[in-house]
């Protein structure tokens, strides 16, 4: 039986053989799309094998193929097309466009879903808007991007924190930035600088209650999810390299400012300073020194990224390296970092299993000088650069020991700070990893168990040392202290574990009800060692900034070089179990629901569990059938409803987040240094044992809409945030030994809309020109709803206020109107507006409505590309910005004259025989009642082109047969220029401090191949 | 049934990490004392006391003093310090009135923690003498604070039915929102504490940085003067004058160099390393950083200058010019007429040049025998004996005068009580010259003496601030922001003119 049946077998087979050696035949022809526009880089492959090819640029294919075979045409967004091969070896396909792939995938909280079964407002930023930009760190590239999105960055540092809100700011005193989630970690949000933006695949921003409120804890202030770059199953190797070179510069601020002789002039008239011992023919003899180009400079940056993506059958992988060199443009700031990422995914033969592990280990190395911002002349080099008076010139500049005997320090300034380049050194090492596992597996055709863990290690190393011959350490350094100077280290770790475990059970029943719900429980954890020392005393002969080998010893005869030692270990953690339900008909109308406990360590002697919920629906318009025929290719109404919680009662920011204000709830002693220096027990705080949750409840009304076959994309949401129970101190009667005390006090809201809107104008597919233009927008109104205090008004001290009515923290001023003609002093308004010299600074300021936060921001742009050129660029704008411009109020302060540089507007300055002006006297004897006043505050709205590039990628029709993928290369620009009416260094700055570090402009060309 | 088995294990894991859960959120932070166990024994209350201590200061009320009066000008090296309180603009919000105001409540807190813990102790025989010396520090503590308080937010101490402050004698509640007791309240506390600080503070205790039973008279003696009870203040001032006799002329220097004690009777000791170790521009660090950056002479940062108009009263043959004024100083003949004078005239201020090597930072001196001597003179004027080489206004300040200049000088004569009190307030001036006294004499003296702030006019020409009248709202502070915020019933109290 067994010999016959082989071999019949073996007849067949040779019959088979010899007629497929007959039939074997070279197939081609065209694909086109649905308008039949050619469709390059389809891929045309027989049926059950692995042979196969991809059309051209042309849309055009040919293959070898047998009779009777099939052949599959399949491309990204269309619907596959089979064909068996018959007599004719011209086969023309053309493909349609997939309607069940058109839909975007929706990121959500733990789970994805699809544009049309989405009842949450959120939006989604690919890699493309990404990579390839200048920005250390990824957040700044965000800006403008994301309806709602505020942020800024107030530093021009590499890899400095950026501030981000999520529809206004929702906590006074809290943390009101939103949680970042990396690959299911969870992550330290004020930190990204030793992370590679070139790995991102995709940055989700969740907006409204339906999306966030299962994130209970930590989901007030939005989330944004992001998913770094996986391989496919089933994939080729594939190498990609980009390399991009960036040159930075100063954003020059907009202020007439003396030369050396206007200075000169300036200081003998007036009376003061080095301009009184000199004649006119010495002053002139003065070369003027710009200083901003002394302590700014054209920072380099290099970026290389190279990553390898593969995937077998059940196994992929995604690696990539990164380094990163980046020059700020400021003296002495920088940062390098290098980057390793390994992300695996896999899965057993039945689908069963699924797995993924993420790991990306970072080292960076940043230079950052501190002070900046503050007005100390001998620290803070920014102060150097705009304030500096352009008489002296860094030649003036010898060592620290002739500085402290020359004294005149407010003039000396610049050379202050030289010595400080020379004699101050301060890095900080870092190494970040990240690391996330997660694993499914489908118990049943419909219920999944899975699990996700995940770490944040950060260990940071903070170097600071002054030497023993600076300036500085001379002149602080104890009588007879011959060897001062200090250095100090510092090390921080922290690590921060995450587990969450979950059951789902998803089922459509009936073809049209499909059900989803799943449990959740989420463990969080978080540990931090702190450990720092300061080495007083540094002799000069061995001293190496870094090395201990010149630390000076304690001695008997005094206690200079006694050294200070910290240490500090801190613990944090939060349990939660949560659940969530979604219920769809017939992806017409759907429904969800979420509800959460969260308990928080920081509660654990008051109210340890909070509850947060959530409901949700939607309502396809677009699906009825009465809109079948309609211009709408997706109208969907969403409506959400709930409740988030914060727990960070304090604003820590970095590395400290976690562990700030751990036990608010109690009253506690500290043993430690008392009277004279000797060990004592004293009160270290009062405790609040009612401290709760804050709660955001937001309502959300949005629309989601594609018109003109998806020409036309966009939604629209209107909301309203309403911050219940606000952490906000509140005021003790000092009786207590405190002026105040964390509590939950008092309401704000913030309410408003956002929208984005793209369209494609122009649209002629690959051989043609392109070009979409969006718009983004948000508007925000903030309200003080509820104050502790009974008149509901809270004066922050300073020029601002806390006002029920009002929004956070306005300007709270007298008002300034001008100069009196007859005597050159200030002119203001009291409280009835009656002009007066002497406003009282207790009862004549008002509201004045203003404060530093934007009512409307956003962006636009355009994208345009035509044969492989392309194009974008995007303008930021914001409006309703009102801040202190602090530099501007130096440059025209007459009690700085002799020390620091000024404004040519001085030249304007009332005198007798020029009275009608707006620059006071010199001599105005109410001068000093100006820092109550609104003299100074500005608006600092701005429009700026934010980002430009241009670039050409190299069709694919001529990269046949050369091996490479991809080849590209491009041009792009940050910051390039601004239109505002802000004089000083940054507009988008959120923050009236002078002399802080501004974000540079930057230029960029790079390029990427693939193969 | 398979099935139903694989169910059961994924529920176990979510099972496994529910009872796990705890040691996320019972943490009990490393470090932590409560404040139920802080006072356990005798040697609790000592470190306690350590603690009280480290909230007194005087800086806040030296500075503030030096800068509305006419203690200082504006300094070459100024960048903005101090110049809106020096133009004698004062508000709610200001830090002077707060930090005054907040640290004595502190301290009083503080010795009312130790006050409340002492009754919970019992001490053996063998910790009897520490035990009451510690209580007695802490009621002593109490009165010196509230008295503090009461001197610069009280509008007029020589009435009992004024407004005073806050009077605590208990650990409050943090919900307790008091109102302000009137002065004869708040007096009547502070005689009861330093009648028990009188009996507990061990009599043979001579420190000078710690309270002692002198720190106690002197302290009742400067009390009595301020609330115009001078039968009182001269017997006090008498006693404190007869344990503790003024420093000598050559004592004078090393007395503020903290290498003599001659004179003191009560100083806060300030060294290296402890808490008050630091820079601050404008209180609560070393008392030299109210007026310089750096160090004292001229170069070293001085943002504050000696104010013309005190430098012109100073003899050069006063040994005070030369504590007072640096050596370093460059004085203008002509500053008057100078067209630069900020940097002609450079009159660096040299009493808190520093101590133990370290710059700036002397020990806080509260209460001298010079004071007391002087309190004895406003006594003897206030009686009519202004003139007279014996137990007169007039010897008292020869008496002064001879321990400060090189030569004897010559008996006063004045022709009435308002010259003696002006005398008075002139000598007061020079004696007590940084140590925080201006204000208030100008205050309660100034009418009495026909004085008042007076400025040179090169000091004030930049923002006309010139003068500052006795009787200006300004020589009581408000009651700070701060309270107001916190305390409903205080806000209908606020001081006049705020």
């Amino acid at each position: 039986m067994r010999t016959k049946f082989s071999g019949i077998l073996t007849l067949l087979l040779a019959f088979v053989v010899q007629l497929t050696f007959a039939q074997t035949k070279t197939i081609s022809g065209n694909v086109t799309d649905d308008s039949g526009l050619p469709l390059p880089g389809v891929n045309v492959v027989k049926k059950g094998t692995s042979d196969g090819t991809q059309t051209d640029f042309d849309g055009i294919y040919s293959i070898k193929a047998d009779k009777g075979s099939v052949l599959v045409f399949s491309y990204v967004g269309f619907k596959a097309k089979e064909v068996t091969v018959g007599d004719r070896n011209s086969i023309n396909v053309q493909l349609f466009a997939d309607a069940a792939e058109l839909e975007e995938v929706v990121v959500e909280a733990f789970r994805t879903s699809t544009k049309a079964t989405s009842n949450i407002s959120s939006v989604t930023i690919t890699a493309q808007t990404v990579e390839a930009r200048p920005n250390a760190s990824f957040v700044q590239t965000l800006q403008g991007q994301v309806a709602g999105l505020n942020i800024t960055t107030s530093t021009g540092q590499p890899g400095g924190n950026s501030t981000i809100n999520l529809r206004g700011i929702s906590s006074i005193n809290g943390n009101t930035e939103p949680l970042f989630i990396i690959d299911g970690a969870p992550v330290d949000e004020d930190n990204f600088r030793s992370l590679n933006p070139n790995d991102i695949e995709s940055l989700s921003v969740l907006k409204d209650a339906g999306a966030t409120a299962i994130y209970g804890n930590r989901g007030a202030n939005g989330v944004i999810i992001i998913k770094t770059k996986r391989g496919g199953f089933n994939s080729k190797l594939k190498i990609s390299y980009t390399g991009i070179t960036s040159f930075s510069e100063l954003q020059e601020a907009d202020y007439s400012l003396n030369n050396s002789q206007q200075q000169l002039q300036l200081e003998r008239d007036f009376g003061s300073g080095l301009g009184t011992t000199l004649t006119d023919a010495e002053i002139a003899a003065f070369g003027t020194t710009d200083w901003a180009d002394v302590f700014f400079d054209t920072g380099i940056t290099q970026n290389h990224t190279l990553s390898l993506t593969s995937g077998g059958k059940n196994v992929s992988t995604f690696t990539s390296f990164g380094y990163y060199d980046q020059e700020g443009i400021l003296q002495q700031s920088g940062l390098k970092r290098f980057n390793f990422r390994n992300n695996v995914s896999g899965k057993s033969d039945n689908d069963k299993f699924n797995y993924g592990t993420n790991f990306s280990i970072n080292y960076s190395e940043n230079e950052e000088p501190n002070s900046i911002g503050s007005g100390a002349i001998n620290r803070n080099y920014v102060l150097g650069a705009f304030q500096s008076v352009p008489y002296l010139s860094p030649a003036d500049y010898t060592n620290g020991a002739d500085l402290v005997a020359q004294g005149n320090f407010f003039r000396n300034t610049p050379l202050l700070l030289l010595d400080r380049l020379n004699t101050f050194a301060r890095t900080e090492n870092e190494v970040k990893i990240i690391a996330s596992a997660n694993a499914s597996y489908k118990i049943t055709k419909d219920i999944t168990a899975s699990a996700t863990i995940s770490g944040d290690f950060t260990d940071q190393q903070r170097f600071r040392a002054e030497g023993p011959e600076s300036f500085n350490a001379i002149l602080f350094a104890q009588n007879g202290n011959t060897t001062p100077g200090f250095q100090d280290q510092r090390t921080t770790r922290t690590f921060a574990f995450n587990s969450l475990t979950s059951i789902n059970y998803h089922k459509t029943f009936a073809e049209k009800h499909t059900v989803d719900v799943s449990a959740f429980t989420e463990y969080f954890k978080a540990h931090l060692i702190n450990f720092g020392f300061q080495q007083n005393g540094l002799n000069p002969r061995t001293f190496s900034f870094g090395d201990g080998s010149g630390f000076v010893p304690d001695n008997s005869a005094n206690d200079f070089f006694v050294d200070t030692v910290d240490s500090t270990l801190s613990n944090a953690g939060l349990f939660s179990y949560f659940g969530q339900a979604d219920y769809d008909y017939d992806q017409k109308y759907g429904l969800s629901a979420t509800v959460r406990r969260d308990a928080s360590y920081r509660f654990s002697e008051s109210n340890r569990w909070g509850t947060f919920y959530s409901v949700s629906g939607r309502w396809n318009i677009s699906a009825e059938n009465f809109m079948q025929d309609s211009i709408f290719d997706l109208l969907k109404l969403r409506a959400s409803y709930g409740t988030a919680g914060n727990q960070r009662i304090v604003d820590a920011v970095g590395q400290f987040a976690y562990f700030s204000a751990p036990d608010l709830t109690r009253d506690l002693f500290a043993t430690g240094a008392g009277y004279a220096g000797q060990g004592a027990l004293s009160l270290a705080q009062i405790g609040n044992n009612t401290l709760k949750w804050e709660t955001v409840v937001s309502s959300n009304i949005g629309l989601d809409f594609e018109l003109f076959n998806r020409r036309l994309r966009g939604s629209f949401d209107v909301y309203q945030r309403n911050t219940e129970d606000l952490f906000q101190n509140s005021p003790i009667s000092a009786i207590n030994s405190a002026t105040s005390l964390r509590a939950n006090v008092g309401e704000l809201e913030n309410r408003g809309f956002d929208f984005n809107l793209a369209y494609d104008v122009i649209k002629n597919g690959n051989d043609g020109f392109n070009l979409t233009v969006n718009v983004v927008g948000n508007y925000n109104k903030q309200e003080v709803i509820d104050l502790p205090t009974e008149d509901g008004i809270v004066f922050n001290g300073g020029n601002t206020v806390l006002r029920e009515g009002g929004p956070i923290n306005e300007y709270y001023v007298y008002r300034y109107v001008g100069v009196n003609p007859a005597n050159g002093n200030l002119l203001f308004l009291d409280a009835n507006g009656d002009v007066t010299e002497n406003p009282n600074p207790n009862t004549d300021r008002v509201f004045t409505g203003k404060n530093i936060s934007p009512d409307y921001q956003g962006s636009f742009g355009l994208q345009a590309d035509y044969k492989g050129f392309f194009a974008t660029a995007q303008f930021n704008y914001t409006i309703g910005v009102d801040r202190f411009d602090f530099d501007y109020s130096g440059f025209i302060d007459p009690n700085a004259i002799g020390q620091f540089r000024h404004s040519t507007d001085l030249q304007r300055a009332w005198t007798p025989d020029n009275r009608i002006t707006d620059i006071p006297s010199l001599t105005a004897t109410n001068l000093a009642l100006d820092a109550n006043s609104d003299r100074f505050i500005r608006s600092s709205d701005y429009l700026r082109l934010r980002f430009a590039s241009l670039g050409y990628s190299v069709p694919s029709k001529f990269l046949k047969n050369t091996g490479f993928s991809t080849v590209k290369a491009f041009v792009n620009g940050e910051n390039l220029f601004t239109i505002t009416e802000w004089q000083g260094f940054d507009a988008e700055s959120d923050n009236s401090t002078a002399n802080r570090y501004p974000t540079p402009r930057v230029i960029s060309i790079g390029f990427e191949i693939g193969f | 049934m398979k099935k139903i088995n694989k169910i059961f294990l994924s529920f176990c894991i979510v099972a496994a990490a529910l009872t796990s859960c705890q040691d996320a959120i019972e943490i009990d932070q490393p470090g932590r004392l409560g404040a139920e166990n802080a006072f356990r024994n005798v040697s609790d209350l000592e470190l306690g006391i350590l603690g009280t201590y480290n909230l007194l200061d005087n800086t806040a009320q030296i500075g503030f003093t030096s800068v509305i009066t006419d203690e200082v000008g504006i300094g070459v090296e100024n960048g903005g310090q101090r110049v809106g309180l020096f133009s004698q603009i004062v508000n709610v919000t200001d830090g002077d009135a707060q930090s005054i105001w907040v640290t004595n409540y502190a301290a009083i807190n503080s010795a009312n923690r130790i006050i409340e813990a002492a009754q919970t102790i019992t001490p053996d025989a063998s910790e009897q003498e520490v035990y009451d010396s510690v209580l007695g520090q802490a009621y002593a503590i109490r009165a010196y604070a509230h008295f503090q308080l009461l001197s610069y937010f009280s509008t007029d101490l020589t009435d009992d039915n004024a407004l005073g402050v806050i009077m605590v004698d208990f650990v409050p509640e943090v919900s307790q929102t008091l109102p302000r007791n009137t002065n004869g309240e708040v007096f009547q506390l502070i005689t009861s504490d330093l009648d028990r600080a009188a009996t507990l503070v061990s009599a043979s205790a001579t420190n000078v940085t710690f309270i002692t039973r002198n720190f106690v008279t002197a302290l009742r003696a400067r009390m009595a003067a301020y609330r115009g009870q001078y039968t009182q203040a001269d017997t006090y001032a008498s006693q404190v004058l007869a344990n503790v006799p003024i420093a000598t002329r050559n004592q004078f220097s090393s007395v503020f160099a903290d290498n003599s004690n001659a004179g003191i009777v009560f100083k806060l000791e300030r060294t290296v390393n402890d808490s008050y170790d630091n820079q601050a521009t404008a209180g609560g660090g070393r008392a030299g950083t109210l007026y310089s950056f750096v160090t004292a002479p001229v170069g070293g940062g001085n943002f504050l200058e000696m104010g013309r108009s005190l430098f012109n009263a100073l003899s050069t043959d006063d040994i005070r010019f030369d504590r007072y004024v640096d050596d370093s100083s460059v004085i203008d003949p002509n500053y008057a007429t100078s067209a630069t004078y900020l940097n002609s005239d450079l009159l660096a201020i040299g009493i808190y040049e520093g101590s133990e090597g370290v710059n700036l930072m002397n020990d806080i001196k509260i209460f001298r025998a010079s004071e007391m001597l002087l309190i004895r003179a406003e006594a003897l004027a206030n009686s009519g004996n202004i003139n007279g080489a014996s137990n007169s206004t007039a010897a008292l300040i020869k008496q002064l005068r001879d321990a400060r200049y090189a030569t004897a000088q010559p008996l006063p004569t004045y022709a009435n009580e308002t010259e003696a009190f002006g005398d008075i307030l002139d000598e007061r001036r020079l004696e007590l010259a940084f140590q925080g006294h201006r204000y208030l004499d100008i205050k309660r003296l100034g009418q009495r003496g026909n004085r008042s702030v007076v400025r040179d006019p090169r000091d004030c020409e930049t923002n006309g601030a010139c003068t500052l009248e006795s009787t200006s709202h300004l020589f009581t502070m408000p009651i700070p922001q701060v309270e107001l915020n916190a305390n409903s019933v205080i806000r209908a109290q606020q001081n006049p003119g705020y």
